[in-house]
């Protein structure tokens, strides 16, 4: 039984759910909204042509192929054993991020992040569709008739077509793209291609049409440490407010008063912000660095006949007198460990040989006796060239004196980005055996390219009881 | 944590679907980096079944694991003064 007291204390916790407030960002033109729109054209264009590219004998440029297990980056091709590759890009990309911010503040989710691109796309479509901030918000409190039913059923019909597009994009980084559109027309595609296109399409729909600035406020994980990379020389955008304040509106055209500052009031910042924040209460998480308040103010300034830069990127260094101090040890730090680690990684890419084995024990036997009364180990090989043409390898073998390789096949040819799979028998007689276990090396080595070797230990077993 | 800084809905059900869905992602590269399909169901493989399907089905698996998981650290948070209303 609850009492009316904690009824009522119910009651009042409901209502502290926060409520998300619809936000229409208002729609700015200016330097960095051209940025921006620069940014999405080639983030978005790379993101929706590059699977459409090939490379070489016909291949896709970009394709990581899970079915096979490899992955095509241009003339790359990269195996799961090359993950250190991945590891190394992905600490390369951290580290970029990490001096960007330093030096730029949050520039990544201003212009990059694919939460901002798509949403720019979508905010397009729904400004296209729906018309300006205040029609929007006319529309949103209209009741239900003819015109809004075509306008948001419009509006979500391109927003669907246009993730179903992104969907299918997405598929096509992992399967063949131009296998995968031919599937299309007789929805061909396999059930998980068609899934994951679905469930791409989706989240797509869901994160950059209803859920936006929720997305970097409660998912990402960027903006929470955002104040570990700042510091006081860290370029953020801000209200300048020895200068704006005291805040209050006035004619235009007319002086300037004096018992006020440059702000006039007018809340296009405010309305112009993709997560609804109000610039002038200073420094704030939500805030993505998008620079939509810069151009709205500054627009607003010209009107004014005011200085352009009321709101603008600068340091808290800078507002605060001390000067604008972009390269410090921190940036040095940053930059020389991000270069050292680009070029070890290119060194070692660029040096490594494409060719790689593995060897595997037959796991049906351990051992068997051949038909003159030799003893025979099986073991499976795995030649994948990642050589950009093909080869042919001979295969040898290192460790057990005395014994007999015996391959499946002689030579094995294997063309580029390919693996080859053989099988290959170790023989040796009782008494060159002197363990129950012997240490051997089997080597492959391409016919036309000697440096184009790899080899990989294997243990040559024989039975328990010779040894007792 | 006072009743008053109360936890939006959207963000307790981003906090359950979110982190669960990277560190399946996370969990899937590096077990798939060191077995493959072939290895850990050879009859699968054998009897047609592709490696995309097998990747899936353990992707939403894992998946599956993880939002259970996180579900219930979500539930336990649940400020305990709350337990008799």
């Amino acid at each position: 039984m609850s009492s009316p007291e904690s009824n009522n204390a119910k009651q009042e916790y409901d209502s502290l759910y926060a409520k998300r407030k619809e936000i229409y960002p208002r729609e700015v033109h200016g330097i960095f909204a051209s940025w921006r729109v620069a940014m999405v054209a080639l983030t978005l264009g790379l993101y929706y042509i590059l699977p459409w590219i090939n490379w070489g004998e016909g291949r896709q440029a970009l394709l990581f192929d899970l079915p096979n297990r490899k992955f095509n980056i241009f003339m790359l091709t990269l195996w799961p054993q090359d993950l250190i590759y991945l590891s190394a890009l992905l600490i390369i990309s951290a580290l970029a991020l990490f001096l960007f911010t330093t030096v730029g503040g949050r520039l990544w989710c201003g212009y990059a992040c694919p939460q901002t691109v798509w949403t720019e796309v979508f905010l397009w479509i729904e400004r296209k569709v729906e018309g300006s901030r205040p029609q929007q918000m006319k529309l949103a409190k209209s009741p239900w008739n003819m015109n809004k039913i075509i306008r948001k059923g419009g509006k979500h019909v391109i927003w669907i077509l246009f993730s179903l597009w992104t969907g299918f994009t997405f598929v096509g980084y992992f399967t063949p793209i131009r296998e995968l559109v031919q599937a299309v027309p007789g929805w061909d595609m396999g059930p998980w291609e068609s899934f994951w296109i679905f469930f791409y399409a989706f989240a797509t729909y869901g994160n950059a049409g209803w859920l936006r600035e929720q997305v970097c406020i409660y998912m990402c994980p960027y903006a929470r440490f955002q104040s570990v990379m700042f510091d006081n020389n860290t370029l953020i955008i801000s209200y300048d407010e020895k200068r704006g304040d005291p805040r209050g509106t006035r004619k235009r055209g007319t002086d300037k008063p004096t018992d006020k500052g440059d702000c006039i009031d007018c809340s296009l910042c405010v309305q112009a912000c993709p997560t609804g924040i109000d610039i002038r209460d200073g420094l704030q998480y939500q805030c993505i660095a998008c620079a939509a308040c810069i151009d709205a103010c500054d627009d607003v300034m010209e009107k004014m006949d005011y200085e352009p830069g009321l709101i603008r990127y600068t340091t808290l260094n800078e507002i605060s007198g001390k000067g604008l101090h972009i390269f410090r040890p921190r940036v040095y730090l940053y930059s020389s460990i991000l270069i050292g680690l680009i070029l070890a990684m290119s060194w070692s890419l660029f040096t490594r040989i494409p060719v790689s084995l593995d060897v595997n024990r037959d796991r049906n036997i351990l051992y068997r006796e051949a038909a003159n009364g030799d003893l025979e180990n099986v073991f499976k090989l795995k030649i994948m060239n990642q050589d950009s043409k093909a080869h042919k390898f001979v295969i040898t073998m290192e460790g057990l004196a005395g014994s007999v390789l015996d391959p499946d096949e002689k030579e094995i040819s294997a063309a580029s980005g390919e693996t080859a799979n053989t099988l290959v028998r170790v023989r040796a007689s009782e008494d060159v055996i002197k363990d129950r276990s012997t240490n051997i090396t089997i080597k492959v080595t391409a016919i036309d390219d000697e440096k184009l070797t790899d080899e990989e230990d294997a243990r040559f077993i024989a039975p328990a009881d010779w040894f007792q | 944590m006072s009743d008053k800084e109360e936890i939006p809905k959207i963000q307790r059900v981003v906090a359950v679907l979110w982190p669960s869905f990277l560190t399946s992602g996370v969990a899937m590269i590096i077990f798939y980096w060191i077995f493959s399909p072939e290895e850990l169901f050879p009859e699968l493989i054998a009897s047609g079944v592709g490696n995309m399907a097998i990747y899936s089905v353990s992707f939403l698996f894992l998946w599956l694991t993880t939002l259970a998981s996180c579900l219930l650290s979500c539930y336990f948070l649940r400020p305990c003064n709350r337990c008799n209303d």
